[in-house]
């Protein structure tokens, strides 16, 4: 089960309002908090996405990606397995990959040239005959990291008591996860964009349903009407919104409508976005299919990395259609969402001052966070801050 | 290539990182060609070698350079943290590819000043161009501007 963090490096136990809808700003700019977070969350007993089986389709493909502080390998082997390794050499604990990303016959670590399979076998080491007596190559493979997948999303956990990953995401998540990644996970990677937001990694995971027609203001510029839609929640911190795609009215502002195209199959699920616990968003709108790998690098540092993709059946007219509209529309200098990222910073610096971040948008008053949300209401971040503060152990006023 | 000619590549480089530093979007949209065709494609240096389509800007035609402009002036106007750019460039290499085309490459950095921050480097790169020359002068009909940083430090509102 999960262990709740010590207050011990904090000057003070953080304690939390009686009320629900309150969440103290101090949690965004604690830099012992974040060190906690790193243990109990990052480290503990939770699933971490790191990547899509469809960013490494052949053997030998890898990708470097950090958990927190952690240096992560991810290989595909000689038997296709994806597998992911602690990326530090089992002799001296050096980095072993330094690249982003490639194609490899083997690792090899070149302070004392020990050489690794892609299944993670130490298979070289020169120099072994002097090695100490009880020294076996059998022992000093890669650290292999416990791995699930879901639909070829690979998640990780460092935790010894992580639950099975089925149950960790749910079966509402698994519902909306299974249409971001368009029906059956067949995807094909079309390329990155990475930045880091100068915001603590938890205000980066708390955009809301209810900010979307106030501060997009194209939404209102293009006449893009959002249609009907859900908000699931799960008690461990998960959010999925799914919404209807109405047919985009051109109001003449774009001289090349075709960017916001639909040209998918299913408009009632047109929309739908995944935030999973602790910080990843999963996002397919339009025919944009983007996976927000995030690192959580410092109290006041994230790094995402936007992933696109395609879908494996898709022709040559589509493949550019998706590239042209994932370029230009979801990212850091996305028309949709760069308003999103310049928000990130704001809050960051306005939450140094004293008090709490409040929410209203569905609030009902009852003691317990509400799973009974509307679309459009911010309420739904609230079940994910009760499962965080019980996760990190702080304590409401009425239990101090 | 005769000296009016590179004056003439160099001069449009100029205004285009001018117009810029200056945040003017039409002075920026003026330095491109008006033909369809015209384009402007801001990628990573990560994704191209990766053979990787993706851009961060992926505008590949004159209507979308138009509609960045629309995009920047009037959907994000107020929504975003002001900023100064300073964008320095530099010809690494000019050929010809066509009667009155040039491809050129130049090295790239932007400065970056946030109102009320310090200055830092936003990202460096290089410039791959197509540029038409004619009598009247030049005007860029591709650019493909290439950014060095795997992560950029922020997010970005203006081309580079």
């Amino acid at each position: 089960m999960h262990t709740p963090a010590h207050d011990d490096v904090r000057a003070q136990p953080l304690v939390w309002s009686d009320r629900i809808s309150q969440v103290p700003k101090e949690v965004f700019v604690s830099e012992p908090l974040f060190e906690q977070e790193l243990k109990t969350i990052y480290y503990g007993d939770c699933w971490h996405p790191v990547a899509h089986a469809g960013e490494l389709p052949e053997v030998g493909d890898f990708k470097t990606f950090d958990l927190g502080r952690m240096p992560l390998l991810i290989a595909r082997g000689k038997d296709r397995e994806l597998r992911v390794f602690l990326n530090s050499c089992t002799h001296r604990g050096t980095q072993v990959e330094t690249a982003t990303c490639g194609n490899r016959p083997e690792f090899e670590c070149p302070y004392h040239r020990w050489l690794f399979a892609l299944e993670g076998d130490l298979v070289g080491c020169p120099g072994s005959k002097e090695f100490a007596p009880d020294f076996d190559k059998k022992n000093f493979g890669l650290k292999p990291v416990r791995t699930a997948e879901y639909l070829g999303l690979l998640f990780v956990t460092l935790g010894e008591a992580t639950p099975p990953l089925d149950e960790w995401l749910g079966e509402s998540m698994r519902s909306t996860l299974s249409v971001v990644l368009a029906g059956d996970g067949r995807l094909k990677l079309l390329g990155y964009q990475k930045v880091r937001y100068a915001v603590n990694w938890k205000a980066y995971n708390d955009n809301d349903g209810f900010h979307a027609p106030l501060l997009h203001t194209g939404f209102r510029l293009l006449n893009w009407q959002g249609g009907q839609g859900a908000q699931f929640m799960t008690p461990n911190g998960h959010i999925s919104i799914e919404a209807q795609l109405k047919p985009i009215q051109s109001s003449g502002f774009l001289k090349d409508p075709s960017l916001i195209e639909f040209k998918g199959q299913n408009p009632e699920k047109g929309s739908c976005v995944v935030e999973l616990f602790p910080v990843s968003v999963l996002v397919k709108h339009l025919d944009v299919i983007n996976l927000r790998f995030a690192i959580a690098r410092s109290h006041d540092v994230t790094e995402v990395h936007y992933a696109y993709f395609s879908h494996a059946d898709d022709d040559e007219a589509m493949v550019r259609h998706r590239l042209r509209q994932s370029s230009n529309l979801l990212g850091p200098c996305g028309m949709v969402t760069m308003e999103d990222a310049a928000i990130f910073q704001r809050i960051h610096i306005g939450s140094f001052t004293p008090g709490y971040a409040e929410f209203q948008k569905g609030v009902t008053g009852g003691k317990e966070p509400s799973f009974d949300v509307k679309q459009n209401d911010e309420t739904g971040q609230l079940p994910k801050w009760e499962y965080y503060r019980k996760l990190m152990g702080f304590k409401r006023e009425a239990e101090a | 290539m005769n000296a009016d000619t590179l004056n003439a590549i160099d001069a449009v480089q100029t205004r285009n990182i001018a117009a810029l530093d200056a945040q003017d979007m039409a002075g920026w949209l003026a330095t491109f060609c008006t033909d369809p065709e015209a384009s402007y494609i801001c990628i990573s240096a990560e994704n191209e070698q990766r053979g990787h389509a993706i851009a961060l800007m992926f505008d590949d035609s004159r209507a979308r350079l138009e509609d960045r402009v629309s995009i920047v002036t009037k959907v994000w106007a107020g929504t975003y943290q002001a900023y100064r750019t300073r964008h320095f460039f530099q010809r690494l290499a000019c050929r010809q590819a066509a009667p009155g085309r040039f491809e050129v490459m130049s090295n790239f950095s932007i400065a970056m000043t946030p109102e009320g921050g310090v200055s830092s480097l936003l990202t460096t790169g290089v410039y791959r161009d197509l540029i038409e020359v004619s009598p009247a002068g030049a005007l860029i009909r591709q650019r493909r501007a290439v950014y060095d940083a795997d992560a950029l430090p922020r997010y970005v509102v203006f081309p580079f």
